[in-house]
């Protein structure tokens, strides 16, 4: 029995472990990448793939796919650059609004895909890809193909303001992560994603409403990716379709990474926060220690598969897929 | 009395054999007509316009559709009249999107196309031509591909070398590094060919200047937000020794910015860059940006097409042409803070108007292998 615990304890853990020492070999490579100010690019780096990996995390707990992520992106940041401008582009001035209204599109966008999904019964997985090609479509009708510039110092000062080190958007940052644990651990809704994800059709015997939890746990992660489209442009100063581009791999991996398992019932923000971090930091670590780009692709492959191997329990499974 | 009926019999069947075959050779006649009409057509009255590209979320590959659309306005029609084929980076879209709008027009089709990759040149080629179409290329063909062995229909081809003008920008960075430093660089994709050319300029630039090192080149596929990424790691990396920065194009340089932003140090380090875009225009106006180069794509997407066109409806016979005027290279201008407040209202705030009928004013001569 203890020697059991001891092996779950170690897979609860090892994703930690594994981020540790990434931090340890690339520092002993390179001194400087154990310094505030590289920390704080891993992390600036890491905010936007956190919060879209966190609205991800939702959907895989509760055992369900979602791959809309660069679609809902793309168009949360267009809407949300497109209103901030026409508002006065200053978030000092009427231009806030856009944020909540950012935030609004993503939830109605997670909706819709939710609603795909369950109403139409197709599975998530196309339902949600599908919506994304939707959502990048869309984001290119209203721009054209054109790029628009977000240059208001306030809504800047997200990256340019430094407290302790680290950017603004690094610590609201932390604040939605902490949202995104209160909303895991503390709501009914958030129970409810586990008890979908461990076995459906006893959560549905027990009275649960799977149908109505499967679309807010979308509905959820499209806010998050609104959050993901907003830290997104304050980084780059741009809305465009392709602010959308790299979020689906990073973000998916980064969960998988962090120990949350793909067939669902397990993991948590936590999990992403430390999956997110991973991944962040090899591929700034992979460039600090002057690794050609064809050579960082395979290595980045090859670390996510030893880490899945290590952090989750794969015995009681019966079956892969 | 056989042989009178065998006769009779004969008879009719020779007339039934006659009417058969004159009406086979009729419909035989209309049917040669309809699939090689390029004999039977000398020039198309109203061709279909038609750009085929790549993506049009780039800034480049906008510009291109926004000047092949001035062209077509020019002719009084509407924008919509451009049918737009967009092949998404897939060489095997790029050929059957042409082969439907082939068949769809009946071969009355003035097109232009970048064929997304070299050996895609050829079979878009073939194909317009076997229909009687017109079809300019830009950027990829294979170099054994020429538009004198197709006759009228294959009109033009041109492309640009980015050798020279990348050689130039980092010229210009040396010089503002005072002819000493370290310098990194960020690529694009690293099979295609404006990247392999434009990091060919950045090495002959170096030879002439034996005290800039280059830390490291990495590619960073084109993409902003890459290229802020490892903008932000060779800062870990090097810290202080980056006096420069070499960038293969204006997207990735504004991911380095942002990083250098981000750090409290913008407009510290000299950046050059490539494209020329309205954005990195202002980046050179501000500061921020020490060079660009513009290969004019507004100009390049709508002469393209008017080549294409203007072939079509006979306005004039590209067999007759000198081959300087079949494979030519585009214009490039070098763009920096002396020129770009020029450039600005030359060729962003207002939008030039062209005589789409200059074919080869601003190129470059013809193309050498």
């Amino acid at each position: 029995m203890s020697k059991l615990s001891g092996r779950a304890d170690l897979q609860k853990w090892a994703p930690l472990l594994v981020l540790v020492a990434l931090v340890v070999f690339f520092a002993v490579l390179n001194p400087n990448f154990l310094s505030v100010r590289n920390f704080a690019r891993i992390s600036i780096s890491a905010t936007a793939p956190l919060m879209v990996a966190l609205g991800v995390t939702f959907v895989i707990i509760m055992g369900s796919i979602d791959l809309s992520m660069e679609g809902a992106v793309a168009v949360c940041a267009v809407v949300f650059a497109w209103v901030f401008l026409a508002l006065g582009g200053s978030l000092a001035g009427p231009g806030w609004l856009a944020v909540p209204l950012c935030l609004l599109v993503g939830a109605v966008y997670g909706a819709v895909n939710g609603a795909v999904h369950v109403g139409l019964r197709i599975p998530s997985f196309m339902a949600s890809l599908s919506m994304g090609f939707v959502g990048i479509g869309l984001s290119l009708l209203m721009t054209g193909g054109d790029r628009i510039r977000v240059e208001d110092p306030t809504f800047r000062a997200l990256l340019t303001e430094r407290y302790f080190g680290f950017p603004l958007m690094v610590h609201v940052a932390l604040l939605v992560l902490l949202v995104a644990w209160f909303i895991q651990s503390q709501t009914a809704i958030g129970r409810n994603f586990y008890a979908v994800g461990g076995g459906e059709e006893l959560a549905h015997a027990s009275g649960l409403d799977v149908r109505r939890v499967r679309i807010a746990g979308f509905t959820i992660a499209g806010v998050f990716y609104a959050f993901g489209a907003l830290f997104a442009v304050a980084q780059i100063g741009i809305a465009e379709t392709a602010t959308g581009n790299n979020f689906m791999f990073a973000s998916i991996t980064s969960v998988v990474v962090g120990g949350t398992a793909l067939w669902g019932g397990s993991g948590g923000v936590w999990n992403t926060l430390i999956g997110v971090l991973i991944v962040n930091v090899i591929n700034n670590g992979m460039v600090v220690m002057g690794l050609p780009r064809y050579i960082q692709d395979g290595v980045l492959g090859l670390l996510v598969i030893i880490a899945v191997v290590l952090s989750t329990d794969r015995r009681s499974l019966s079956l892969v897929k | 009395m056989s042989f009178i009926k065998n006769f009779i019999e004969q008879e009719t069947l020779n007339r039934r054999n006659f009417l058969l075959a004159s009406a086979l050779g009729l419909g035989g006649a209309a049917a040669a007509s309809l699939a090689r009409p390029s004999i039977a057509r000398a020039s198309i009255a109203d061709p279909t316009i038609a750009w085929s590209y790549r993506d049009r979320t780039n800034p480049y590959w906008n510009a291109i559709a926004s000047g092949g659309e001035a062209f077509v306005e020019s002719l009084g029609k509407p924008k919509s009249a451009l049918v737009q084929l967009i092949n998404e980076g897939s060489s095997e879209k790029s050929l059957s999107d042409v082969k439907a709008l082939l068949g769809k027009t009946d071969g009355r089709l003035a097109l232009a196309i970048d064929a997304n990759d070299s050996p895609n040149g050829r079979p878009v080629v073939e194909a317009v031509a076997a229909k009687g179409a017109y079809v300019s290329t830009i950027w990829n063909k294979t170099d054994d591909l020429h538009p004198w062995d197709f006759g009228d229909n294959y009109v033009s081809h041109m492309t640009w070398s980015d050798v020279g003008p990348s050689e130039q920008t980092a010229t210009i960075l040396f010089k503002a590094m005072g002819g000493k430093g370290a310098i990194v660089g960020l690529g694009g994709i690293a099979s295609n060919n404006p990247a392999i050319e434009r990091r060919h300029g950045l090495d002959n630039a170096l030879k002439n200047y034996p005290d800039i090192k280059l830390l490291d080149y990495q590619a960073a596929d084109w993409d902003t937000q890459k290229a802020n990424a490892i903008m932000a790691s060779y800062l870990t990396r090097f810290g202080d020794q980056i006096t420069g920065v070499f960038c293969a194009n204006d997207t990735m340089a504004y991911g380095v910015i942002e990083a250098l932003r981000a750090e409290g140090l913008a407009g510290q380090i000299p950046i050059v860059a490539y494209d020329g875009n309205a954005q990195a225009v202002d980046l050179v106006l501000a500061g921020d940006l020490l060079a660009t180069v513009s290969t004019n794509p507004y100009w390049g997407g709508g002469v393209t097409a008017a080549l294409a066109y203007y072939a079509a409806i006979g306005a004039f016979k590209p067999s007759q042409e000198p081959r300087e005027h079949r494979e030519f290279y585009g214009p490039t201008i070098l763009i920096t803070k002396a020129e770009a407040e020029d450039f600005k209202k030359k060729y962003i705030q207002s939008t030039p108007s062209y005589n789409w009928k200059d074919f080869w004013g601003p190129s470059k001569g013809q193309i050498m292998y």
